[in-house]
């Protein structure tokens, strides 16, 4: 009999491998696949609490570059050139300036419930960015038991998880705040870069996104700032994949959750 | 010329990475930070030669590897006392009469703090301590393991699981110290 390589075990720990036939019939290796797994596993975990000081991450942060200034749009940011213009063209102005209020405040009140949509996105960022300050604390998945009361005594349900691999790990998983109420989160790093996934119980359609082609299921997908936000329906809860990541990453993503199971 | 904004919104998200592979390959906490830093000054001098769709933090931790090579290397040529050579396990591996099956392992390796089994990885050499702190604890693929350790995959998987198996014998050596687990099995 020959037992599995350590290629072969290290593409079984990868995941994605299909297992040999020879893995039902031989328990050492069993054994040994096992216990590689629970290795592989605290060590993770071993690492779960090492978090990056506050104080490191400022000082790299002003080694890169002055603190950012309050975000002000580029468009605000060109030179003014109207300096350069006469009085006549001020009065110009100001009676172009007095219509455009005139037609902005029906289309503000108009606009009131998409604007709230977008406080919704917005809100959805501020998480997404919160969580990924150095600072952050996250529950690891290393113990999924205690990770699973953690969000039932939190959450009062345990979210679905997506699915790993392919590289990709969990970074962990916290409650946030959205909208006054706990909603959970989980950060998963990606080979394009973080993101969250924050589960809400409002709708995508409420939270102002719009339907996608999602592989035979329904997708919700829109966009804040850098930021793309994909949303899938489980249950009674919207699953929101947030991050600086192509949108079709985070379909794909969430369109494995629920099929992910916790190793 | 390399815009820092731009930069610093790509590289910064991955800062508890790289500090993390730092934290890993260094002992010492300050040189984990020292070396952080430099990943990052070194990143950003590089900035402009950065693939924009390429892996950002695989590219990080590419750069901060280079980076402690050159350390090690520099305190080599000053008479330092450390050196990759000398990073070799501290404490002595146990016997290979061990190759019975360790059952209850999940239950045996909670007993460990984290410290301690951070501590027995610190014990690996270099090469496979980096290795399987990027295969086991940052979950790369082991293509991206490859791109940042600079060798081909099929190294990637012999290294890792050589360093697994070393870190299993040290963690069982412990725990035999300790009493978790029997001496004669």
């Amino acid at each position: 009999m020959n037992h599995l390589t350590d290629e072969q075990f290290e593409d079984l720990l990868q995941g994605g491998a299909t297992e040999p036939a020879h893995l039902a019939e031989c328990r050492a290796c069993r054994d040994r696949l096992a216990e590689h797994r629970a290795v592989r596993a605290r060590l993770r975990s071993s690492f779960a609490s090492v978090r990056a000081d506050a104080a490191l991450a400022e000082r790299i942060r002003r080694s890169v570059g002055e603190p950012r200034p309050a975000a002000a749009p580029r468009s605000l940011r060109r030179p003014s050139r109207v300096h350069h213009l006469s009085r006549f063209a001020w009065a110009g102005l100001a009676a172009a300036a007095a219509v455009i209020v005139a037609a902005a405040i029906p289309a503000i009140l108009y606009f009131t419930a998409p604007s709230m949509a977008v406080a919704a996105q917005a809100e959805l960022v501020r998480i997404h960015e919160g969580n990924l300050a150095a600072h952050h604390e996250f529950y690891t998945d290393a113990d999924p038991a205690k990770l699973a009361d953690y969000l039932k005594t939190h959450l009062g349900f345990e979210p679905a998880t997506p699915r790993l691999g392919q590289g990709m790990a969990m970074r962990g998983c916290c409650v946030a705040y959205f909208r006054g109420s706990a909603a959970g989160s989980y950060v998963v790093d990606t080979p394009r870069g973080p993101i969250s996934i924050i589960v809400v119980p409002q709708t995508p359609e409420s939270l102002g996104l719009g339907r996608v082609p999602g592989d035979g299921r329904t997708c919700w997908a829109g966009a804040f700032a850098t930021n793309h936000i994909v949303a899938v329906r489980l249950g009674d809860y919207s699953y929101c994949a947030v991050g600086e990541v192509p949108q079709d990453l985070l379909t794909a993503i969430l369109l494995d959750l629920g099929l992910a199971e916790r190793s | 010329m390399a815009d820092r904004k731009d930069f610093e919104s790509l590289a910064m998200p991955h800062l508890e990475a790289v500090y993390r592979a730092a934290v890993a390959l260094c002992r010492d906490p300050g040189e984990a930070e020292d070396l952080v830093q430099t990943t990052y000054a070194k990143a950003l001098a590089r900035f402009d030669s950065f693939e924009p769709r390429s892996n950002v933090r695989a590219w990080l931790l590419r750069i901060m590897r280079n980076a402690r090579i050159d350390a090690l290397r520099h305190k080599k040529v000053v008479g330092a006392t450390v050196s990759i050579e000398e990073a070799r396990p501290a404490i002595a591996d146990p016997p290979h009469a061990d190759e019975t099956a360790w059952t209850n392992a999940q239950d045996v390796l909670n007993n460990f703090p984290d410290d301690d089994v951070r501590r027995a990885l610190g014990e690996l050499p270099d090469d496979q301590r980096l290795t399987l702190f990027l295969v086991d604890v940052e979950g790369l693929s082991q293509a991206e393991a490859a791109e940042v350790l600079d060798v081909p995959p099929g190294t990637v998987k012999s290294r890792a699981s050589r360093a697994r198996e070393t870190l299993r014998r040290k963690l069982m050596a412990y725990a035999k110290k300790f009493g978790w687990i029997g001496r004669d099995r």
